[in-house]
């Protein structure tokens, strides 16, 4: 066998072991930047707290909300529905475990807004475009949400119907994050993200 | 480890010098396989000497294997690397023009720098005549813009594109590439110029 033979029988080899290696396929950021910049400065890409909470009060099952905060953070206090997914470990693996199926829309959320922010671009640079970010997070979900008053003599069938809400997700997220910390601990955890689940298949 | 330049690491004049030394050792490999010479690279267009498709198929697939490897033993970070952005529409018009000066130059913007360097006249022509494109482009580029930016599909990968792994990509372009060097080194015994190939 001549040497470029020899080198073509190396380098098929070589290839075939890399064929068979569990290869992580990085993926690209597919937006231009322009584009990306005006589709994440659109105001289509957020939702008011008042949005949140009817979608957990209704229990929309279109709508996937993400806390991006730590897990200490997020067993302390989290908004009814959400799954934990801390920011680094968000950045850090495959977003497709998280953002796979297109027919959810998931929002973010964290303390304020950096933290969601910066995964909106990254979700919607990937290509995501069922990305979406909880205006002013958990600190808005407090101020809107959990404190809300009704004062006055007359309301209105449309502020009746937002405050209902309001104090139907307040009464939500009371109840959850009162929990003893044992049931929390399993609720919480029946609620992560596992990617053997989401694959689907039988078992 | 690698890459083994980065805007956050490395100051300014160790970067270039890096680059200094690469190009400086490309441009002599290229000299020493005879690159320098027309006749060589258009032998690639009319299938007598298909040198230049095996030097940088070769190149490539050792590359891509080798970059693999190193990122599998964590020796290489492949997010940290640079992929060029995917213009569609420019990447067609720009291989077409470019393609056609390569084969009426004789050289490829690599090597015609690198016969320049040992002087040779079709190479100063060559890269003077890049050099007036280069200024036309920039010249014309408002009335172009539009062209020039269509159909972005950003940095995108072919196994990305094709939904493949990494590693299987890389066998099916190594087995692709095995089998071009097979049909080249076929081209080359029926498209034989003894005449020029002798010389080279």
């Amino acid at each position: 066998m001549n040497i470029r033979k020899e080198i073509s029988v190396l380098l098929l080899l070589l290839s075939l072991i890399l064929a068979l290696l569990p290869l992580s396929a990085n993926r690209s950021f597919v937006a231009k930047p322009e584009r990306l910049l005006s589709e994440v400065m659109n105001e289509g890409v957020s939702f008011t707290v008042d949005q949140v909470a009817e979608f957990i009060v209704r229990e929309d099952p279109s709508v996937q909300l993400i806390d991006l905060r730590s897990p200490e953070d997020f067993r302390r206090q989290a908004v009814p529905g959400a799954v934990n997914v801390p920011y680094p470990e968000f950045i850090n693996s495959d977003p497709d475990i998280w953002l796979g199926n297109r027919n959810i829309r998931n929002i973010f959320y964290s303390t304020g807004d950096l933290e969601p922010d910066y995964a909106l671009v990254y979700a919607r640079g990937l290509g995501y475009g069922n990305s979406y970010v909880m205006e002013g997070g958990i600190a808005e979900w407090e101020r809107t949400i959990m404190q809300t008053r009704f004062t006055g003599n007359r309301i209105t069938a449309r502020e009746n119907a937002l405050f209902e809400t309001r104090r139907r997700a307040g009464e939500m997220f009371t109840e959850l994050n009162s929990l003893p910390d044992s049931l929390k601990s399993k609720f919480l955890e029946s609620r992560k993200f596992s990617a053997k689940k989401l694959d689907g298949g039988c078992e | 480890m690698a890459p083994l330049s980065s805007y956050y690491v490395f100051p300014e004049w160790l970067s270039m010098l890096t680059a200094l030394l690469i190009g400086t050792g490309f441009g002599f490999a290229l000299e020493q396989a005879g690159f320098s010479s027309s006749r060589k690279l258009a032998g690639m267009f009319y299938g007598y000497d298909t040198t230049v498709l095996k030097v940088f198929f070769t190149a490539a697939i050792v590359a891509l294997i080798g970059s693999q490897f190193m990122g599998f033993f964590g020796l290489l970070n492949l997010n940290q690397v640079y992929v060029n952005e995917f213009y569609v529409t420019a990447s067609i018009v720009g291989g077409v023009i470019m393609g056609a000066g390569f084969i009426m130059g004789g050289f490829c913007p690599g090597t015609g720098l690198c016969a320049l360097s040992i002087g040779k006249i079709d190479a100063m022509v060559f890269i003077a005549g890049g050099f007036a494109g280069a200024f036309l482009f920039t010249e014309s580029y408002p009335k172009i813009e539009e062209l020039a930016n269509a159909n972005f599909r950003g940095p995108v990968k072919i196994n990305e594109a094709l939904g493949i792994s990494p590693g299987l990509f890389t066998l099916i372009l190594v087995a692709a590439a095995v089998a071009m060097f097979w049909i080249a080194e076929l081209a080359e015994k029926k498209f034989a110029r003894p005449e020029i190939t002798n010389e080279l």
